[in-house]
C-alpha cells in the first residue's frame, strides 16, 4: 500500500513549507500549530504526495495554502464531509482535516458529528479559540456564558458545547487535547493522532491574538500551567501539578481534586485510554474547577468505514456483478422541467388538449428585496486595529496619517524611453540626481533609472553609451505610490524590497513626484523634532 | 519621543548597517567596479594593503569610492576604466566607531550631505557601512504592525482589515 518513503530522502521540516505568505495576525496561535504540524509530518513519515489537508472556513482553515501538500480550502463546515469522500475514493492517503470552534462546531455541527460516528479514516484538528476570529470577534458556540464578545456586548446567555463531550457523543474512537502554546506536547499529541486507524479528533486550545486573547492565559502561562493541565498517559496515575502533589480521584461519579499528602496512591484514578465512562469524565472536566485534560483521552479500534463500505461494494459486486450507473439513472421517473415559453405553449395545448404541464415560476426583478449596507462592525473592528494596545511613541501615528505627499516630494526628472544613456546620464548629473523615471509617448511612468543600474550594468560593459537607450538598462515597471498612501507605505516597500527612489504617479500612471530614503528619514527627523 | 531620542539609545551597530566591498589602493577602476559588481554594492572602501583577498588585520582605510563617483568621474568619462582607483576616490572618509550612537551618526550624516559612513574599530577595522536604508529597517523593524503588516503591492491595499 504505502510506495517510497522507505527508499527516499526523509524530508524535513523545510519540506512542508509553502511558498505563501502566511496572512494569519502576529501573535496568531495558529503559527505555533502549523510549525508544529510541520514539525511531526517528517517524523509520522508519511510522504507528502499521500497527505491532504482539507479545511473549512475560517482563520484556521487558511491552513492548507501554509503545507506544502495536497490541500483543499473547501466549503463552510464542510471539511469532513470532502475529507470522507476523499477517504473512500482513496484510502491510501492520510488525510487531515483542520477546523475551527466556528466552522466545526457551528456551520458543519452536523457533518463533524456524522464523520466521527462513521468512524472514517480521517485526522480531524480543531482549533478552540472561543470566538470567531476571521469575522471579527463574534461569540462561538465554544464561548463561556457571559463572555462579552461584539456580539454579546451584554455577555452570552447560551450554553457553550464541549468540543471533547461532542466528540464522546459521536462515538469517537480517538479523542485527545493539547494546547498552542505547548509546542512539545501539541507534536506528541498529533504524532498519536495520526497513529490511529479510524477518526481521529483533536482539540487544540489556540489562542486569538486580537478578539480573545485572555482565553487560555491560565493553561498557556509557562510560570503556572503544570498546575492547570493534567498530562494523561494511559496507564499512568493521574497526578499533577508543579510539584507533582495532586491527583483526580472519583467521588462516586463524580471527579475530585485531592492533595497527594492526604490520600493513597491507590485512590488516584489510573488512566485507561480504552474506558468510554472515564473518557466522559474527563472530558467534563472544566478549568478552572479541574485542571483541563490534555493528551489522549481515548483511543479504542473500530471498524474503519471505508474498508467497510468497499468491502460492501464488493460482495455486492461479486452477487450482482458491477453496475451500470447511466442505467440506474434512466431507471427511474422521469420528468422534464420547461421554460416559461414553453409552459405558455403548453397551456395553449392544454386548453386545447387537456394535456399536463409543469409551470416555472420565474422571479420579478421588483421582488427582490433592497440590500441594506452594513459597515458598522468593520469600522468598529478597523478603529480597534488603528488603537495598538501599548503606543510605543507618536511615530505609530505619524506613519499611518501622514501620507507621502507630505514628505514634500521633489519634482522627478523624466526622460522618454528612447534617450541614449549618454544622454541620461548627463541628464542625471546635470541635475545632480540618483534617478529619473523613463515615460513613454504619453508621459506614463514606464521604468526607472538609477545609479544602481548605471553602477551595475552599464559602466565598463557598455562601450557606447551613445549608441544604447535607457529603455533597454532601466528596470521596467517599477512598484509606484499614489500620494494619498500612508508614509507606512513607502517605509515597507523601502524596507522589505530595499528600493531607494520611489517614484509618485496620478490615477493615470503619469509621474508626479520622487521620494528617496533621505526624504522620508529627514522628513521624520524633522517634523518630530519641531514638536 | 522624536526620532533622535529614538536613535539615541541605539549604537550604529545594533543598525542592521549595508555591506561594501574593499579594494586595495592601486586596483584599477576596471576591476574596482567588477569587484563591485560581483558583490552587488554601491560602496567602495579602498584600503592601504597591497595584497589581493582578504584584507590583513593591519589594513587601514584610505578611501571611498562609490556609485556617485561612477556616474560623475567614470561612466562618461573616456580612458578612465585602466586608470588607479585612488584618482577618483574620497580619500580618508569620515568614519564612526561600532559604539557611535545612531542618532549622531544620522546627525553627522545629514550635516554633512554624507550618504555612507564607514563603521571602524579603534584597530582600524571595517565593521560596515552606515546609511539611510538602516534607518530605514530600524523603524520597519520597531513598528512591524504598522510598516511589515501590509500588502506590499500598493495597488492591492486592502481597505478591511482581515484575520485569516
Amino acid at each position: 500500500m504505502s510506495t517510497g518513503a522507505t527508499n527516499d530522502v526523509p524530508l524535513t521540516r523545510k519540506d512542508f513549507i509553502s511558498d505563501q505568505t502566511v496572512r494569519w495576525c502576529p501573535g496568531c496561535g495558529d503559527y505555533a500549530i502549523l510549525a508544529q504540524m510541520q514539525r511531526a509530518l517528517p517524523e509520522i513519515g508519511v510522504p507528502k504526495e499521500r497527505t491532504v489537508f482539507i479545511s473549512g472556513i475560517g482563520c484556521s482553515s487558511r491552513f492548507p495554502y501554509y503545507m506544502n501538500t495536497y490541500g483543499i480550502h473547501s466549503i463552510h463546515g464542510r471539511a469532513p464531509t470532502l475529507a470522507t469522500g476523499l477517504a473512500i475514493a482513496n484510502p491510501d492517503l492520510s488525510i487531515w482535516v483542520i477546523t475551527g470552534d466556528g466552522d466545526g462546531l457551528s456551520i458543519g455541527g452536523n457533518h463533524l458529528l456524522h464523520a466521527i460516528r462513521r468512524n472514517v479514516n480521517l485526522k480531524i484538528i480543531l482549533f478552540n479559540n472561543r470566538i470567531y476570529g476571521l469575522t471579527k470577534g463574534q461569540y462561538s458556540p465554544t464561548s463561556r456564558t457571559g463572555a462579552v464578545t461584539k456580539s454579546s456586548p451584554m455577555g452570552v446567555m447560551e450554553q457553550p458545547l464541549n468540543p471533547i463531550a461532542v466528540a464522546m457523543a459521536a462515538e469517537a474512537t480517538f479523542v485527545a487535547r493539547s494546547i498552542d502554546s505547548h509546542p512539545q506536547h501539541l507534536a506528541a499529541t498529533l504524532k498519536q493522532a495520526s497513529d490511529h486507524l479510524g477518526t481521529a479528533f483533536v482539540e487544540i486550545y489556540q489562542n486569538c491574538v486580537i478578539f480573545n486573547p485572555t482565553e487560555w492565559t491560565e493553561l498557556s502561562d509557562r510560570k503556572n500551567r503544570d498546575d492547570s493541565i493534567l498530562y494523561l498517559e494511559h496507564g499512568k496515575h493521574m497526578i499533577f501539578g508543579k510539584n507533582q502533589d495532586k491527583g483526580i480521584r472519583l467521588n462516586g461519579f463524580t471527579p475530585e481534586v485531592v492533595s497527594l499528602d492526604d490520600v493513597d496512591l491507590d485512590d488516584i484514578l489510573v488512566h485507561d485510554a480504552t474506558s468510554k465512562p472515564l473518557a466522559s469524565i474527563l472530558g467534563s472536566m472544566e478549568f478552572p474547577d479541574y485542571p483541563a485534560a490534555m493528551g489522549v483521552i481515548r483511543d479504542v479500534r473500530k471498524p474503519d468505514y471505508a474498508a467497510e463500505l468497499i468491502s460492501q461494494v464488493r460482495t455486492a459486486q461479486e452477487e450482482r456483478g458491477v453496475g451500470d450507473l447511466n442505467q440506474l439513472y434512466l431507471a427511474a421517473d422521469l420528468w422534464t422541467v420547461h421554460t416559461r415559453k414553453e409552459v405558455e405553449c403548453a397551456s395553449a395545448r392544454e386548453r386545447r388538449d387537456g394535456e399536463a404541464a409543469i409551470s416555472v415560476r420565474r422571479l420579478d426583478a421588483s421582488s427582490q428585496a433592497s440590500v441594506m449596507p452594513i459597515t458598522g462592525l468593520d469600522e468598529e473592528y478597523i478603529d480597534d486595529l488603528d488603537k495598538p494596545e501599548e503606543k510605543i511613541s507618536d511615530f505609530q501615528d505619524l506613519l499611518v496619517t501622514d501620507t507621502v505627499s507630505a514628505l514634500e516630494p521633489n519634482i522627478p526628472i523624466t526622460m522618454s524611453e528612447h534617450s541614449s544613456l549618454a544622454r541620461t546620464i548627463r541628464q542625471m548629473n546635470r541635475h545632480n540626481i540618483g534617478c529619473v523615471l523613463v515615460t513613454d509617448e504619453e508621459d506614463r511612468l514606464v521604468g526607472i533609472f538609477t545609479e544602481w543600474d548605471a553602477l551595475m550594468r552599464v559602466v565598463g560593459v557598455v562601450d557606447d553609451l551613445a549608441q544604447q537607450t535607457v529603455a533597454d538598462y532601466m528596470t521596467p515597471e517599477p512598484l509606484a505610490l499614489k500620494a494619498d498612501l500612508p508614509i507606512a507605505q513607502a517605509l515597507n516597500l523601502m524596507s522589505v524590497h530595499g528600493f531607494r527612489h520611489l517614484p509618485l504617479v496620478d490615477d493615470n500612471n503619469h509621474p508626479i513626484g520622487i521620494i528617496s530614503f533621505r526624504d522620508v528619514v529627514g522628513y521624520l527627523n524633522d517634523v518630530l523634532e519641531k514638536e | 519621543m522624536s526620532l533622535q531620542t529614538e536613535l539615541k539609545s541605539e549604537r550604529v551597530s545594533h543598525l542592521a548597517v549595508s555591506g561594501f566591498s574593499r579594494v586595495s589602493v592601486g586596483t584599477s577602476i576596471r576591476n574596482t567596479l567588477a569587484q563591485m559588481q560581483a558583490d552587488g554594492q554601491v560602496v567602495c572602501l579602498v584600503t592601504d594593503d597591497k595584497q589581493v583577498g582578504p584584507p590583513s588585520e593591519t589594513a587601514q582605510l584610505v578611501g571611498i569610492f562609490t556609485e556617485r563617483d561612477v556616474m560623475r568621474k567614470v561612466i562618461d568619462v573616456p580612458g578612465m576604466l585602466d586608470k588607479p582607483v585612488d584618482e577618483v576616490m574620497t580619500p580618508h572618509p569620515i568614519t564612526v566607531g561600532p559604539d557611535a550612537s545612531a542618532a549622531d551618526a544620522l546627525r553627522l550624516m545629514d550635516e554633512n550631505h554624507f550618504r555612507n559612513l564607514p563603521i571602524v574599530d579603534t584597530s582600524g577595522r571595517l565593521l560596515g557601512n552606515m546609511t539611510h536604508q538602516a534607518i530605514i529597517q530600524y523603524l520597519a523593524d520597531r513598528y512591524p504592525v504598522e510598516v511589515l503588516n501590509r500588502p506590499s503591492d500598493p495597488e492591492r491595499f486592502p481597505h478591511k482589515a482581515e484575520g485569516g
